[in-house]
Protein backbone atom coordinates (compact mmCIF):
# COMPACT_ATOMS: atom_id res chain seq x y z
CA UNK A 1 0.00 0.00 0.00
CA UNK A 2 0.94 3.70 -0.32
CA UNK A 3 3.06 5.84 2.54
CA UNK A 4 0.04 9.00 2.67
CA UNK A 5 1.65 12.34 3.08
CA UNK A 6 -0.93 13.91 5.11
CA UNK A 7 0.85 17.29 5.40
CA UNK A 8 1.29 17.63 2.08
CA UNK A 9 -3.03 16.83 1.65
CA UNK A 10 -3.34 19.85 3.38
CA UNK A 11 -0.74 21.78 2.22
CA UNK A 12 1.12 22.56 5.58
CA UNK A 13 4.80 21.08 6.78
CA UNK A 14 5.70 19.00 10.01
CA UNK A 15 6.27 22.21 12.03
CA UNK A 16 2.66 23.22 11.42
CA UNK A 17 0.50 23.93 14.76
CA UNK A 18 -2.73 22.55 15.93
CA UNK A 19 -4.60 26.21 14.92
CA UNK A 20 -2.74 25.87 11.21
CA UNK A 21 -3.90 21.96 10.80
CA UNK A 22 -7.25 23.79 11.58
CA UNK A 23 -6.83 26.90 9.26
CA UNK A 24 -5.80 25.03 6.30
CA UNK A 25 -8.16 21.91 6.92
CA UNK A 26 -11.47 24.50 6.84
CA UNK A 27 -9.78 26.20 3.98
CA UNK A 28 -9.38 22.56 1.84
CA UNK A 29 -13.31 21.62 3.03
CA UNK A 30 -14.28 24.94 1.75
CA UNK A 31 -12.57 24.55 -1.77
CA UNK A 32 -13.72 21.00 -2.29
CA UNK A 33 -17.02 21.12 -0.30
CA UNK A 34 -19.09 18.82 -2.97
CA UNK A 35 -22.04 21.26 -2.76
CA UNK A 36 -19.51 24.31 -3.90
CA UNK A 37 -17.09 22.75 -5.58
CA UNK A 38 -16.29 22.90 -9.35
CA UNK A 39 -12.91 21.15 -9.41
CA UNK A 40 -13.67 17.36 -11.43
CA UNK A 41 -12.17 15.55 -8.67
CA UNK A 42 -13.39 17.10 -5.49
CA UNK A 43 -15.34 13.81 -3.97
CA UNK A 44 -12.00 12.31 -3.50
CA UNK A 45 -9.87 15.83 -2.58
CA UNK A 46 -12.43 15.95 0.23
CA UNK A 47 -11.94 12.19 1.25
CA UNK A 48 -8.18 12.45 1.83
CA UNK A 49 -8.45 16.16 3.26
CA UNK A 50 -10.62 14.44 5.92
CA UNK A 51 -8.53 11.78 6.57
CA UNK A 52 -5.51 13.87 7.02
CA UNK A 53 -7.11 16.16 9.71
CA UNK A 54 -8.95 13.00 11.37
CA UNK A 55 -5.00 12.40 11.78
CA UNK A 56 -3.31 15.60 12.17
CA UNK A 57 -5.53 17.32 14.76
CA UNK A 58 -5.32 14.65 17.50
CA UNK A 59 -2.44 15.10 19.12
CA UNK A 60 -1.81 11.29 20.12
CA UNK A 61 -1.92 9.89 16.07
CA UNK A 62 0.11 13.11 14.50
CA UNK A 63 3.22 12.10 17.22
CA UNK A 64 3.25 8.35 16.20
CA UNK A 65 2.33 9.54 12.37
CA UNK A 66 5.45 12.06 12.91
CA UNK A 67 7.63 8.80 14.65
CA UNK A 68 6.47 6.84 12.05
CA UNK A 69 7.42 8.79 8.94
CA UNK A 70 10.80 9.55 10.12
CA UNK A 71 11.31 5.82 10.44
CA UNK A 72 9.84 5.94 6.78
CA UNK A 73 12.27 8.06 5.61
CA UNK A 74 15.42 6.09 7.28
CA UNK A 75 14.28 2.65 5.95
CA UNK A 76 13.67 3.85 2.42
CA UNK A 77 10.62 2.07 1.53
CA UNK A 78 10.03 1.91 -2.28
CA UNK A 79 7.10 3.78 -3.10
CA UNK A 80 3.63 1.66 -3.15
CA UNK A 81 5.04 -0.71 -0.82
CA UNK A 82 4.30 0.62 2.42
CA UNK A 83 4.03 -1.80 5.30
CA UNK A 84 4.14 -0.31 9.16
CA UNK A 85 6.35 -2.15 10.96
CA UNK A 86 5.63 -3.71 13.98
CA UNK A 87 5.24 -2.40 16.80
CA UNK A 88 5.56 1.24 15.27
CA UNK A 89 3.17 2.58 18.04
CA UNK A 90 4.63 1.83 21.11
CA UNK A 91 4.42 4.38 23.45
CA UNK A 92 1.39 6.18 21.23
CA UNK A 93 -2.26 5.65 22.75
CA UNK A 94 -4.87 6.08 20.19
CA UNK A 95 -8.81 6.70 21.45
CA UNK A 96 -11.91 7.44 20.04
CA UNK A 97 -13.67 9.03 23.26
CA UNK A 98 -17.32 8.68 23.44
CA UNK A 99 -18.49 12.26 22.00
CA UNK A 100 -15.76 12.36 19.39
CA UNK A 101 -18.27 12.00 16.62
CA UNK A 102 -19.42 9.60 13.72
CA UNK A 103 -16.51 7.18 13.07
CA UNK A 104 -16.01 7.76 9.43
CA UNK A 105 -13.29 5.30 8.81
CA UNK A 106 -15.32 2.66 6.05
CA UNK A 107 -14.43 6.14 3.81
CA UNK A 108 -11.20 6.75 4.58
CA UNK A 109 -8.01 4.75 2.85
CA UNK A 110 -6.34 0.95 3.32
CA UNK A 111 -3.26 2.95 4.73
CA UNK A 112 -5.39 4.64 7.57
CA UNK A 113 -7.39 1.73 8.64
CA UNK A 114 -4.47 -0.55 8.87
CA UNK A 115 -2.66 1.94 11.16
CA UNK A 116 -4.85 3.87 13.28
CA UNK A 117 -8.37 1.29 13.29
CA UNK A 118 -6.48 -1.68 15.45
CA UNK A 119 -4.44 0.93 17.37
CA UNK A 120 -7.68 2.86 18.43
CA UNK A 121 -8.75 -0.63 19.23
CA UNK A 122 -6.18 -1.90 21.36
CA UNK A 123 -5.93 1.68 23.00
CA UNK A 124 -9.84 0.98 24.54
CA UNK A 125 -8.79 -2.09 25.38
CA UNK A 126 -5.36 -1.13 27.38
CA UNK A 127 -7.69 1.21 29.09
CA UNK A 128 -9.84 -1.38 30.52
CA UNK A 129 -12.56 0.79 28.91
CA UNK A 130 -16.38 -0.67 28.18
CA UNK A 131 -18.52 0.29 25.38
CA UNK A 132 -20.58 -0.62 22.63
CA UNK A 133 -18.76 -0.16 19.71
CA UNK A 134 -18.81 2.75 17.32
CA UNK A 135 -21.23 2.34 14.19
CA UNK A 136 -19.48 2.62 10.64
CA UNK A 137 -21.24 4.70 7.70
CA UNK A 138 -20.47 3.72 4.00
CA UNK A 139 -22.49 4.31 1.25
CA UNK A 140 -24.34 1.73 -1.55
CA UNK A 141 -24.56 2.68 -4.84
CA UNK A 142 -27.93 0.77 -6.96
CA UNK A 143 -29.57 0.68 -9.98
CA UNK A 144 -32.73 2.23 -9.98
CA UNK A 145 -34.35 -0.90 -10.87
CA UNK A 146 -32.92 -2.82 -7.90
CA UNK A 147 -34.09 0.32 -5.18
CA UNK A 148 -37.47 -0.22 -6.94
CA UNK A 149 -37.60 -4.45 -6.67
CA UNK A 150 -35.40 -4.98 -3.75
CA UNK A 151 -31.97 -6.64 -4.58
CA UNK A 152 -29.44 -8.85 -2.86
CA UNK A 153 -25.89 -7.30 -3.31
CA UNK A 154 -22.25 -8.27 -2.04
CA UNK A 155 -20.59 -5.45 -0.35
CA UNK A 156 -16.32 -5.45 0.34
CA UNK A 157 -15.65 -4.16 3.68
CA UNK A 158 -11.72 -3.42 5.11
CA UNK A 159 -11.06 -4.64 8.31
CA UNK A 160 -7.73 -5.14 10.49
CA UNK A 161 -6.37 -7.91 11.93
CA UNK A 162 -3.27 -8.94 13.23
CA UNK A 163 -1.31 -11.56 12.10
CA UNK A 164 1.05 -14.37 13.19
CA UNK A 165 3.99 -11.63 13.17
CA UNK A 166 1.72 -9.54 15.50
CA UNK A 167 1.71 -6.77 12.59
CA UNK A 168 -1.71 -5.25 11.67
CA UNK A 169 -3.12 -7.31 8.65
CA UNK A 170 -5.33 -6.01 6.17
CA UNK A 171 -8.31 -7.80 5.40
CA UNK A 172 -11.31 -7.85 3.35
CA UNK A 173 -14.61 -9.60 4.11
CA UNK A 174 -17.51 -9.61 2.20
CA UNK A 175 -21.21 -8.95 3.31
CA UNK A 176 -24.32 -9.91 1.37
CA UNK A 177 -26.44 -7.25 1.76
CA UNK A 178 -30.39 -7.60 1.39
CA UNK A 179 -31.62 -4.42 -0.20
CA UNK A 180 -35.54 -4.30 0.46
CA UNK A 181 -37.77 -2.80 -2.38
CA UNK A 182 -38.88 0.89 -2.46
CA UNK A 183 -35.58 2.95 -1.26
CA UNK A 184 -34.97 5.89 -2.39
CA UNK A 185 -32.10 8.15 -2.31
CA UNK A 186 -30.60 9.48 1.08
CA UNK A 187 -32.24 5.77 2.94
CA UNK A 188 -30.24 4.17 5.05
CA UNK A 189 -30.02 0.38 5.23
CA UNK A 190 -28.60 -0.90 8.78
CA UNK A 191 -26.70 -3.89 9.06
CA UNK A 192 -26.58 -5.26 13.16
CA UNK A 193 -23.45 -6.19 14.60
CA UNK A 194 -21.14 -4.60 11.30
CA UNK A 195 -19.44 -1.54 13.02
CA UNK A 196 -16.89 -1.28 15.00
CA UNK A 197 -16.12 -4.48 17.71
CA UNK A 198 -17.05 -3.75 21.19
CA UNK A 199 -14.83 -2.75 24.02
CA UNK A 200 -15.00 -5.14 27.38
CA UNK A 201 -17.17 -7.42 25.92
CA UNK A 202 -19.68 -5.17 24.61
CA UNK A 203 -21.66 -5.94 21.55
CA UNK A 204 -20.30 -4.65 18.30
CA UNK A 205 -21.94 -1.29 17.02
CA UNK A 206 -23.83 -0.96 13.54
CA UNK A 207 -22.95 -0.03 9.61
CA UNK A 208 -25.18 2.43 7.89
CA UNK A 209 -25.38 2.08 4.54
CA UNK A 210 -26.51 5.29 3.15
CA UNK A 211 -28.62 4.34 -0.67
CA UNK A 212 -27.53 6.48 -3.38
CA UNK A 213 -29.29 5.41 -6.98
CA UNK A 214 -27.25 5.26 -10.12
CA UNK A 215 -27.78 7.27 -12.88
CA UNK A 216 -30.10 5.89 -15.46
CA UNK A 217 -30.53 6.40 -19.38
CA UNK A 218 -34.39 6.79 -18.98
CA UNK A 219 -35.60 8.26 -15.75
CA UNK A 220 -33.85 10.81 -13.23
CA UNK A 221 -34.39 10.27 -9.63
CA UNK A 222 -35.30 13.30 -7.23
CA UNK A 223 -35.75 12.22 -3.80
CA UNK A 224 -38.84 9.65 -4.14
CA UNK A 225 -39.85 10.78 -7.39
CA UNK A 226 -38.79 9.64 -10.69
CA UNK A 227 -38.56 11.81 -13.77
CA UNK A 228 -38.40 10.87 -17.65
CA UNK A 229 -38.75 13.08 -20.58
CA UNK A 230 -41.54 12.22 -22.85
CA UNK A 231 -41.27 12.83 -26.69
CA UNK A 232 -44.39 13.67 -28.80
CA UNK A 233 -45.02 14.81 -32.22
CA UNK A 234 -46.72 18.04 -32.83
CA UNK A 235 -49.66 16.49 -34.21
CA UNK A 236 -49.91 14.43 -30.73
CA UNK A 237 -49.06 17.38 -28.98
CA UNK A 238 -51.92 19.71 -30.51
CA UNK A 239 -54.75 17.12 -31.03
CA UNK A 240 -53.81 14.61 -27.88
CA UNK A 241 -53.00 11.30 -28.23
CA UNK A 242 -52.54 7.77 -26.41
CA UNK A 243 -49.09 7.34 -26.15
CA UNK A 244 -47.17 4.30 -24.65
CA UNK A 245 -44.74 4.47 -22.01
CA UNK A 246 -42.16 2.56 -20.43
CA UNK A 247 -42.16 2.21 -16.71
CA UNK A 248 -39.12 1.51 -14.40
CA UNK A 249 -40.51 -1.51 -12.44
CA UNK A 250 -40.89 -2.86 -16.20
CA UNK A 251 -43.70 -3.33 -18.65
CA UNK A 252 -45.20 -0.18 -20.40
CA UNK A 253 -48.36 1.55 -19.77
CA UNK A 254 -50.62 3.64 -22.26
CA UNK A 255 -50.59 7.79 -21.04
CA UNK A 256 -52.83 10.20 -22.20
CA UNK A 257 -51.37 13.32 -23.35
CA UNK A 258 -53.54 15.69 -23.50
CA UNK A 259 -55.26 18.03 -26.66
CA UNK A 260 -53.23 21.69 -26.73
CA UNK A 261 -50.47 20.18 -24.81
CA UNK A 262 -47.37 22.46 -24.73
CA UNK A 263 -43.57 21.23 -24.40
CA UNK A 264 -42.47 21.17 -20.69
CA UNK A 265 -45.69 19.73 -19.49
CA UNK A 266 -45.83 17.61 -16.94
CA UNK A 267 -48.07 14.47 -17.16
CA UNK A 268 -48.07 12.70 -13.17
CA UNK A 269 -48.14 8.84 -12.72
CA UNK A 270 -49.00 8.91 -9.33
CA UNK A 271 -47.32 6.46 -6.64
CA UNK A 272 -45.04 5.08 -9.53
CA UNK A 273 -42.18 6.46 -7.91
CA UNK A 274 -39.71 5.11 -5.46
CA UNK A 275 -40.09 4.62 -1.47
CA UNK A 276 -42.27 1.65 -0.70
CA UNK A 277 -45.09 2.24 1.42
CA UNK A 278 -45.57 5.93 0.65
CA UNK A 279 -44.57 5.93 -2.37
CA UNK A 280 -43.29 9.27 -4.96
CA UNK A 281 -44.42 9.85 -8.02
CA UNK A 282 -43.12 9.29 -11.63
CA UNK A 283 -43.87 12.40 -13.79
CA UNK A 284 -43.47 13.09 -17.48
CA UNK A 285 -41.66 15.63 -19.10
CA UNK A 286 -43.55 16.72 -22.52
CA UNK A 287 -41.13 17.43 -25.60
CA UNK A 288 -42.00 17.94 -28.76
CA UNK A 289 -40.36 16.42 -31.48
CA UNK A 290 -40.22 17.37 -34.82
CA UNK A 291 -40.60 15.00 -38.06
CA UNK A 292 -38.05 15.78 -40.23
CA UNK A 293 -39.21 17.83 -43.51
CA UNK A 294 -36.43 15.88 -45.77
CA UNK A 295 -39.26 13.65 -47.80
CA UNK A 296 -41.41 15.85 -49.89
CA UNK A 297 -44.85 14.73 -48.50
CA UNK A 298 -43.17 15.79 -45.43
CA UNK A 299 -41.91 19.24 -46.51
CA UNK A 300 -45.77 19.67 -48.27
CA UNK A 301 -47.63 18.87 -44.73
CA UNK A 302 -45.54 21.54 -43.39
CA UNK A 303 -46.27 24.31 -45.85
CA UNK A 304 -49.68 23.18 -45.73
CA UNK A 305 -49.44 23.90 -41.46
CA UNK A 306 -48.23 26.93 -42.23
CA UNK A 307 -51.04 28.00 -44.67
CA UNK A 308 -53.54 26.98 -42.04
CA UNK A 309 -52.19 28.31 -39.29
CA UNK A 310 -51.02 31.87 -40.97
CA UNK A 311 -52.61 34.37 -38.47
CA UNK A 312 -50.71 32.10 -35.65
CA UNK A 313 -47.77 34.40 -34.27
CA UNK A 314 -45.24 32.65 -31.84
CA UNK A 315 -43.13 35.74 -31.61
CA UNK A 316 -46.02 38.55 -30.55
CA UNK A 317 -45.22 38.76 -27.15
CA UNK A 318 -41.84 40.05 -28.53
CA UNK A 319 -43.47 42.85 -29.74
CA UNK A 320 -42.42 42.11 -33.41
CA UNK B 1 -18.16 -16.69 1.35
CA UNK B 2 -20.28 -13.83 2.20
CA UNK B 3 -21.67 -13.35 5.64
CA UNK B 4 -25.30 -12.77 5.45
CA UNK B 5 -26.26 -9.83 7.90
CA UNK B 6 -29.58 -9.15 9.42
CA UNK B 7 -30.73 -5.79 7.07
CA UNK B 8 -33.05 -3.28 8.06
CA UNK B 9 -34.06 -0.05 6.15
CA UNK B 10 -34.40 3.16 8.14
CA UNK B 11 -38.40 4.04 7.30
CA UNK B 12 -40.93 5.16 8.98
CA UNK B 13 -41.98 1.34 10.07
CA UNK B 14 -38.37 0.86 11.64
CA UNK B 15 -37.51 4.18 12.97
CA UNK B 16 -34.57 4.78 15.10
CA UNK B 17 -34.58 5.66 18.36
CA UNK B 18 -33.24 9.03 20.08
CA UNK B 19 -30.53 6.59 21.34
CA UNK B 20 -29.79 4.76 18.13
CA UNK B 21 -29.45 8.70 16.47
CA UNK B 22 -27.18 9.39 19.09
CA UNK B 23 -24.86 6.06 18.95
CA UNK B 24 -24.48 6.55 15.00
CA UNK B 25 -23.39 10.20 15.51
CA UNK B 26 -21.17 9.29 18.20
CA UNK B 27 -23.00 11.43 20.64
CA UNK B 28 -25.56 11.05 23.22
CA UNK B 29 -29.25 11.48 23.61
CA UNK B 30 -28.64 15.39 25.59
CA UNK B 31 -27.04 16.41 22.16
CA UNK B 32 -29.89 14.46 20.22
CA UNK B 33 -32.17 17.03 22.43
CA UNK B 34 -30.44 19.97 20.99
CA UNK B 35 -30.93 18.49 17.71
CA UNK B 36 -34.70 19.12 18.14
CA UNK B 37 -34.75 21.96 19.96
CA UNK B 38 -33.18 24.15 17.09
CA UNK B 39 -34.90 22.07 14.14
CA UNK B 40 -32.17 20.48 12.56
CA UNK B 41 -34.34 16.79 13.39
CA UNK B 42 -38.05 16.52 13.46
CA UNK B 43 -40.18 14.87 16.20
CA UNK B 44 -43.78 15.14 15.86
CA UNK B 45 -44.68 15.75 19.39
CA UNK B 46 -41.73 17.40 21.67
CA UNK B 47 -44.36 16.66 24.80
CA UNK B 48 -43.15 12.88 24.48
CA UNK B 49 -39.77 12.32 26.28
CA UNK B 50 -37.00 11.68 24.46
CA UNK B 51 -37.39 7.48 24.77
CA UNK B 52 -40.11 7.62 22.65
CA UNK B 53 -39.07 9.87 19.58
CA UNK B 54 -38.96 8.33 16.29
CA UNK B 55 -36.26 9.39 13.48
CA UNK B 56 -35.91 8.89 9.78
CA UNK B 57 -33.12 8.25 7.42
CA UNK B 58 -33.31 11.93 6.43
CA UNK B 59 -32.85 12.80 10.37
CA UNK B 60 -29.84 10.58 10.26
CA UNK B 61 -28.56 12.37 7.20
CA UNK B 62 -29.10 15.98 8.95
CA UNK B 63 -27.78 14.73 12.11
CA UNK B 64 -24.35 13.31 11.10
CA UNK B 65 -24.14 16.32 8.55
CA UNK B 66 -24.90 18.68 11.79
CA UNK B 67 -22.43 16.29 13.88
CA UNK B 68 -19.40 16.79 11.25
CA UNK B 69 -19.74 20.56 11.15
CA UNK B 70 -19.42 21.21 14.75
CA UNK B 71 -16.36 19.24 14.79
CA UNK B 72 -14.74 19.94 11.66
CA UNK B 73 -15.67 23.73 11.69
CA UNK B 74 -16.71 24.68 15.56
CA UNK B 75 -19.92 25.96 14.30
CA UNK B 76 -22.77 25.67 16.89
CA UNK B 77 -25.43 23.92 16.31
CA UNK B 78 -28.43 27.35 15.63
CA UNK B 79 -25.43 28.04 12.55
CA UNK B 80 -25.71 24.32 12.09
CA UNK B 81 -29.34 24.49 11.13
CA UNK B 82 -28.86 27.55 9.47
CA UNK B 83 -26.15 25.67 6.99
CA UNK B 84 -27.87 22.57 6.41
CA UNK B 85 -31.08 24.75 5.64
CA UNK B 86 -29.19 26.68 3.28
CA UNK B 87 -27.02 23.04 1.94
CA UNK B 88 -30.84 21.41 1.38
CA UNK B 89 -31.93 24.88 -0.74
CA UNK B 90 -29.18 24.56 -3.10
CA UNK B 91 -29.54 20.60 -4.02
CA UNK B 92 -33.08 21.29 -4.57
CA UNK B 93 -32.37 24.49 -7.52
CA UNK B 94 -29.34 22.10 -8.61
CA UNK B 95 -32.23 19.63 -9.08
CA UNK B 96 -34.34 22.18 -10.58
CA UNK B 97 -32.10 23.40 -13.31
CA UNK B 98 -30.89 19.68 -14.16
CA UNK B 99 -34.44 19.32 -15.24
CA UNK B 100 -34.63 22.47 -17.11
CA UNK B 101 -31.66 20.84 -18.86
CA UNK B 102 -29.69 23.56 -18.09
CA UNK B 103 -26.17 21.92 -16.88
Amino acid sequence: MEFKDYYSALGIDRTASEEDVRKAYRKLARKYHPDVSKEADAEKRMRDINEANDVLRDKEKRAAYDALADRVARGGHPQGDFQPPPGWDTGFEFHRGPNQGPADHADFSEFFSSLFGEAERRGAARRNYRARGEDHHAAIEISLEDALNGAEREITLRSQEIDAQGRPAFKTRTLSVKIPAGMHPGQFIRLAGQGMPGHGGEPAGDLYLEVRIAPHKLYRVEERDIYMTLPVTPTEAALGAQVKVPVPTGGAVEVTVPPHARSGLKLRLKGRGLGGKQPGDLYLLLEIALPPATAEAARKAYEQLAQASASFNPRQHLGV
Amino acid sequence: MATVSVTTAISASQPLAASELAHACGADTEWVVQLVEVGIVQVTTTEAPPERWQFSSADLQCALEARRLERDFGVGLDAAALILDLQHEVRRLKAVIRAHGLR
